[in-house]
């Protein structure tokens, strides 16, 4: 019985492959373009979650016994499901600082991290804000930390990771000077998300934020919270309300009183079928953004 | 650095000026003039290729210093973590409830300050222990090694921990979606499912998750006061454990998960009535709807249990007699919580438990009950709680209850994978 069950998953077609373990769509994209032919890549989440509150789901724990590489975010972003699933994967390889774990977050200049670490803060990020990838410069830096990686794990492919690495930051820079033209009306915009986690994506294209729905970092808003929030809108007059995977309640409410307009924005690629690629994310995120402006 | 960057440029090109305005003066006559004048725009010229090389040296140092420094901040950050990074994981978990019982009254029941550690020990092991403190003193009820890298998807787990039987029986009560072990789980397996012993997990190669432990104990059962854990005895009366666990997607949002457990005892021996086995058999079912993109404020959860139990019983008869006789007790539990929006939930949960002694004499209960969360680490939760009991041995297990519960968590607390 047990060999039986033992030889159905190994011996495939896909046995030659690096198998690649992404924990959002937005790394695995990225591996894929990478990797190419030489991985077989897989995103745990689909980039609807809310990523500090993903369901440890068993099945998830197969896939993580037999990759060969694990691509994560870093910064604690996958701190509350993640390490659940390590635990009984029965893989050493892909632990934290173990060879097979790329940590996407190497080089990338951290924005808000904290000087004091106190849950009365709310549900703070110990290791500053991890929503890094929205700021698509940002998206350099994960590709060369998973050609690295890959290279680190897989030398005899090298010179074939470095050279699509090439091509695809090629691309990706080109969408980056479309992305900078593109994005020029945004300049000065002011903003209020639900979740802090626009800090990256507003420094790269000069958007402020006014405050967020959240009292604090996971801290659902108070009534007083939400009457000072309108009139910090509506002197700082600001435009728009982003949310992501929240409910739409309180966004609503805040539009409905200050004459914002609102937009649902991802915060991770793989959402939907126009943000299937990190690249068309970002585009989509901006399309959106750039549309919901206009109307309000 | 660039005080001192500026001030050494000075001293590289005031000099070359000098020689530029001191030496052009001194001259005098046509050809010496030129002369002069060539060899003092050779000595600039010098001078400043001089500076310029200075300069570019200073360019080279202050890089190299700069990054120096960004190393010794770098080294600075990580050793001012070093102190407490070797210290493990600390939280504490309060859990207290206000609570009235018809037939007994009421209290303030300070159910439980845990203390919880946790920390890698080495490249191949990690290790928790959970100390308790509660009105019935203070006590360690987990204290574990569980292996990170054995080879053949093998993982062992040694010391004091919650077996692995069934699903509830691994939470800390302050973990259940309501107040109260279910009666049911505290008669059959005796609460947690607390033992001392060894287990070895065994992860199937299999495309969906299959997981299968053997296990090895003194007895299993936080109450379980069959005999003493302090005495050594045969290897008969130890308790051996088997559970296989599996888990399937039924879509993106709903998924079934199903255990089936085993803890065999080849000898339980009573007072009396001399020894007998014990077996102890559980199945599991858990359904959920985590609707993906709504994780945050949406969410279902009905979990099921079954427990029987064989073993011989002691009965006593009205002369004095005592008889033992082989019980076989079925109870369990079904309750569903239903999250609806980010700080609220509300459930029900039924239990059917049964007197291990005299299986055909029940209570069952029955508890609605409504639970706010202002944020992920501070709970208060109203339980009402109808007991029809038709076991009649504890005065506190009947009738109407209500509760009011208050837990938060200090510090560390993340949820493994049991307790998710």
């Amino acid at each position: 019985m047990l060999a039986l069950l033992g030889a159905g998953s190994y011996g495939n077609a896909t046995a030659q492959s690096i198998r690649v373990i992404a924990t959002v769509p937005d790394l695995a994209d990225i591996a894929k373009q990478i990797g190419k032919e030489l991985v077989v890549v897989e995103s745990l989440t689909k980039g609807v979650e809310f990523m500090h509150s993903v369901p440890v789901k068993p099945s998830f724990v197969p896939k993580l016994n037999r990759a060969n590489i694990l691509i994560e975010m870093g910064l604690a972003l996958e701190h509350s499901w993640l390490p659940a699933l390590l635990e009984v994967a029965n893989n050493p390889r892909i632990l934290e600082g173990q060879p097979g774990n790329i940590d996407c977050s190497n080089g990338v200049t951290v924005l808000e991290v904290p000087t004091k670490i106190d849950r009365a803060e709310g549900d703070v990020h110990p290791k500053g804000n991890p929503h890094y990838n929205l700021d698509p410069l940002n998206g350099k830096i994960i590709a060369r930390n998973i050609a690295d990686g890959l290279s680190r794990n897989f030398p005899q492919h090298k010179a074939t990771f470095e050279k699509n690495l090439a091509a695809y930051l090629g691309e990706l820079d080109k969408a980056i000077a479309r992305w900078q033209g593109s994005a020029g009306p945004l300049k000065g915009v002011k903003f209020v998300s639900y979740h802090g986690d626009w800090t990256y994506f507003a420094n790269r294209y000069g958007l402020q934020q006014v405050g967020t729905i959240e009292v604090k970092p996971g801290i659902e808003p108070t009534p007083n919270h939400l009457v000072s929030l309108v009139q910090r809108m509506q002197q700082e007059k600001a435009q728009v309300i982003i949310y992501g995977p929240q409910s739409d309640r309180y966004p609503r409410q805040l539009a409905g009183q200050t004459g914002a307009s609102i937009v649902r924005l991802q915060t991770n690629a793989g959402a939907t079928a126009e943000t299937d690629s990190y690249i068309k994310f970002i585009d989509s995120n901006l399309r959106s953004l750039l549309s919901a402006l206009k109307k309000g | 650095m660039m005080i001192s960057f500026s001030a050494a440029l000075r001293r590289a090109v005031l000099p070359a000026l000098f020689v530029c305005t001191v030496t052009t003066p001194v001259t005098y006559g046509a050809t010496s003039e030129l002369d002069a004048l060539r060899s003092s725009f050779k000595g600039m010229q010098e001078q400043l290729q001089k500076a310029l090389q200075r300069i570019e040296q200073l360019e080279k140092e202050k890089t190299a210093t700069s990054s120096r420094v960004e190393r010794v901040e770098k080294s600075v950050k990580s050793s001012a973590g070093a102190a407490s990074a070797l210290n493990p994981a600390i939280g504490v978990v309060i859990d207290t409830t206000a609570e009235h019982r018809s037939t007994v009254g009421g209290t303030f029941n300070f159910r439980a300050a845990e203390l919880g550690l946790a920390a890698s020990i080495d490249p191949y092991a990690r290790g928790y222990a959970i100390i308790t403190g509660s009105r019935e003193g203070v006590e360690v009820e987990e204290a574990a090694m569980v292996t990170t890298s054995l080879p053949w998807n093998l993982q062992a787990r040694g010391g004091r921990f919650f077996a692995d039987f069934g699903r509830l029986a691994k939470f800390h009560p302050h973990e259940y979606a309501f107040v109260n072990s279910p009666l049911s789980l505290e008669r059959i397996v005796g609460g947690e499912s607390k033992a001392d012993g060894v287990e070895l997990s065994y992860l199937f190669s299999t495309p969906f998750f299959l997981r299968a432990t053997l296990g090895g104990y003194n007895k299993i059962g936080a109450e379980n006061e069959r005999l003493d854990d302090s005495k050594s005895r045969s290897w008969s009366r130890f308790t051996y454990l088997a559970r296989l666990n599996t888990y399937a997607d039924l879509t993106d949002n709903h998924n079934l998960e199903l255990g089936t457990s085993m803890a065999y005892t080849p000898s339980v021996r009573l007072v009396d009535i001399g020894g007998s086995t014990r077996n102890l058999v559980g199945l599991d079912l858990t359904y959920r709807y985590q609707p993906l993109g709504r994780t945050t404020d949406q969410s279902v959860t009905w979990g099921n249990e079954l427990f029987v139990n064989s073993e011989r019983r002691a009965k006593t008869y009205d002369d004095g007699r005592v008889v033992g006789r082989r019980r076989n007790a079925f109870g369990g539990y079904s309750y569903a919580e239903w999250q609806f929006n980010r700080n609220w939930a509300t459930g029900f949960l039924f239990d059917y438990a049964p007197s291990i002694d005299s299986p055909g004499k029940k209570t069952k209960g029955y508890s609605p009950f409504l639970t706010w969360s202002p944020s992920e680490f501070n709970r208060l939760r109203f339980q009402f709680t109808h007991l029809s009991d038709m076991v009649r041995e504890e005065k506190a297990e009947r009738g109407n209850q209500v509760f009011l519960q208050w837990t938060t968590v200090l510090g560390s607390h993340t949820h493994g994978f049991r307790t998710r």
